[in-house]
């Protein structure tokens, strides 16, 4: 039997090599790049210890993207939480054509971010962007949409949001259809009213729900790039840069490979040091019903 | 019942038809404005809102080429192993783990959720610079390989749940009649997880179909792009070059076996998406 065991535990072999290969070597290089002076191609590369997180801190454009950052990841996060769960509970509702709206909602995320923001860079133009068009039609005067980086910023904000509306929305359905009908119909004969309904008994019912969405649109936020680099390429001058994509200019663009492995290290921790207490916290809210 | 139906009927206010029609234009306009620029002539710079005067049919015909056929086939190639490797091999880790009741096990939602929390970019200088050192620099299986990583842990995740609820009894008579553990994984297990397995696999090709990140820097060479990179090109060329007609005809034909797959197996992907996301 334990011979049968350690055979089990064999199947695990094949993935676990290519983890190690593709992921933790990289991971491991990655790390102890941040300590050299290195551009990236040269064999030669200078231990420098750690002057390249030292030059991290007093970094302009890292601070900013950092920012932006958290921008990106609480902005999209609240956005999407808000109005997918008014969109679980407006679909949730019968009325005829409610699968179509669902499924429409879905749909951009089947879309590669990257594409989508190029698709939407048509609409944020100053000139002939759709936009403007439309506040044309309105007669409104046209907006320099990505004329300062928090503008940009914005735009970037509401696009990634729009895009993965459809994430949280059938998250908190399925919570929604998770709720025993019997709570809601003895507090309708109780006479509670709609909020009440959804403040007292649907939303302490989805704690479970809220938890998965915003751990994941919290780190999908923070991680964002592609959208980014079609939709204002970092602009302007780079005001609108996320970590992620500021890695990938000091990289390929300023050939800065250590520093870009430190930004890197300095993103992963931001992340860990956001998401897992707020994951610790939110798990232990989860109610028992 | 009859009662119910009826008083709901009547009070089903007005601004209901506001929001599904508003929801119905903001997820709508972007297609609209997509397919709109690719049917138009090159000189037409009227307001992306109007209808093209003229429908111009071979922006799509002239796309069709031969780089075309054959970014598609690198995605296609890319993504059918992909999904192949990842799914093998996290099913059958995710057998291991489960079965052989290791600790790795009962910690494993953490060490996903860490996983996950790595960002890609993050990668990006340790990745690159070791596959230029073991020379997968324009190699698709550096690609697959790399993605496969990337989606092993949850994969593995995925089928740890499910194979929990299956009932133990099932390998003990396998083992019984003398089944290997290779052959109890293969003939007794996976068979039940058919579903799980399909709505995995979507979702694995979705994403292989979409990723950006890595090829866009490992694939250099023009006749290794993607779909994906082919649209790039495109629209980078339509901003030099200025025909953004056809690059908008090329967005639109690549886009377009992902939205069939959508529109087919629909159910599957947001179950499937229910299931990646909820723990």
């Amino acid at each position: 039997m334990e011979k049968r065991k350690r055979a089990t535990l064999y199947m695990c072999i094949p993935a676990l090599l290519i983890i190690v290969f593709f992921m933790a070597f990289p991971l491991i290089n990655g790390i102890s790049v941040s300590f050299y002076k290195w551009n990236g191609y040269s064999q030669t590369k200078k231990f420098i210890g750690f002057e390249n997180y030292i030059t991290l801190l007093t970094d302009p454009v890292f601070w900013r993207s950092l920012a932006n950052t958290l921008l990106y990841g609480f902005g999209s996060t609240l956005l999407q939480n808000v109005f997918g769960l008014l969109i679980a509970l407006y679909v949730n509702s019968k009325f005829r054509g409610r699968n179509f709206i669902r499924a429409l909602v879905y749909m951009p995320i089947m879309i590669s971010g990257f594409i989508m923001g190029q698709i939407l860079y048509y609409f944020f133009q100053y000139d002939g962007g759709v936009m403007n068009d439309l506040l044309g039609i309105l007669s409104f005067a046209p907006v320099y949409w990505m004329e300062t980086g928090l503008r940009a910023a914005l735009v970037i904000t509401l696009v990634n949001s729009w895009q993965y509306l459809g994430l949280c929305m059938v998250i908190y359905l399925a919570g929604l259809q998770n709720i025993p009908m019997m709570y809601i119909e003895a507090a309708r004969i109780d006479g509670v009213n709609r909020f009440q309904e959804f403040f007292k008994i649907k939303l302490p019912m989805l704690m479970s729900s809220i938890t998965t969405a915003v751990i994941t649109n919290l780190i999908g936020g923070f991680k964002l790039y592609e959208v980014i680099v079609s939709l204002s390429g970092g602009g302007p001058n780079r005001k609108s840069l996320s970590l992620s994509y500021n890695i990938q200019l000091l990289y390929f663009n300023d050939e800065k490979a250590g520093y870009a492995s430190a930004v890197g290290v300095a993103l992963f921790f931001m992340i860990f040091i956001i998401s897992w207490p707020i994951n610790k916290y939110l798990v232990s809210k989860v109610e028992e019903y | 019942m009859d009662i119910k139906k009826k008083k709901k009927k009547i009070t089903t206010p007005i601004w209901r038809y506001f929001i599904f029609i508003a929801l119905i234009i903001v997820y709508i306009l972007p297609m609209y404005v997509l397919i709109n620029m690719s049917l138009r002539e090159v000189t037409d710079i009227r307001s992306r809102l109007y209808p093209p005067i003229e429908i111009k049919w071979d922006n799509y015909s002239e796309v069709l080429n031969k780089s075309f056929f054959n970014s598609l086939k690198n995605s296609a190639f890319i993504m059918v192993w992909t999904v192949i490797v990842e799914i093998l091999f996290g099913s059958m880790a995710a057998y291991g783990l489960v079965r052989s009741k290791s600790k790795v096990a009962e910690r494993f939602a953490s060490i996903n959720l860490g996983i996950m929390m790595i960002p890609g970019l993050a990668l990006l200088v340790g990745t690159y610079s070791l596959m230029v050192r073991v020379n997968l620099v324009n190699s698709l299986w550096g690609i697959i390989f790399l993605s496969a990583a990337g989606g092993l842990p949850a994969t593995t995740f995925m089928y740890m749940n499910y194979i929990k609820s299956i009932p133990i009894a099932l390998d003990e008579a396998a083992v019984i009649d003398g089944a290997s553990v290779f052959r109890t994984y293969i003939s007794i297990i996976m068979p039940q997880l058919k579903a799980v397995t399909v709505t995995r696999m979507i979702m694995t090709a979705i994403g292989s179909w979409n990723n950006y990140l890595m090829p866009v820097f490992l694939l250099q060479k023009k006749s290794k792009h993607t779909i994906i990179l082919l649209i790039k090109s495109a629209f980078d060329s339509a901003g030099s070059v200025g025909n953004l007609p056809q690059a908008a005809a090329t967005c639109a034909l690549g886009l377009l076996p992902i939205i069939i797959l959508y529109i087919f197996a629909q159910r599957y992907i947001i179950e499937g998406q229910i299931d990646s996301a909820v723990k």
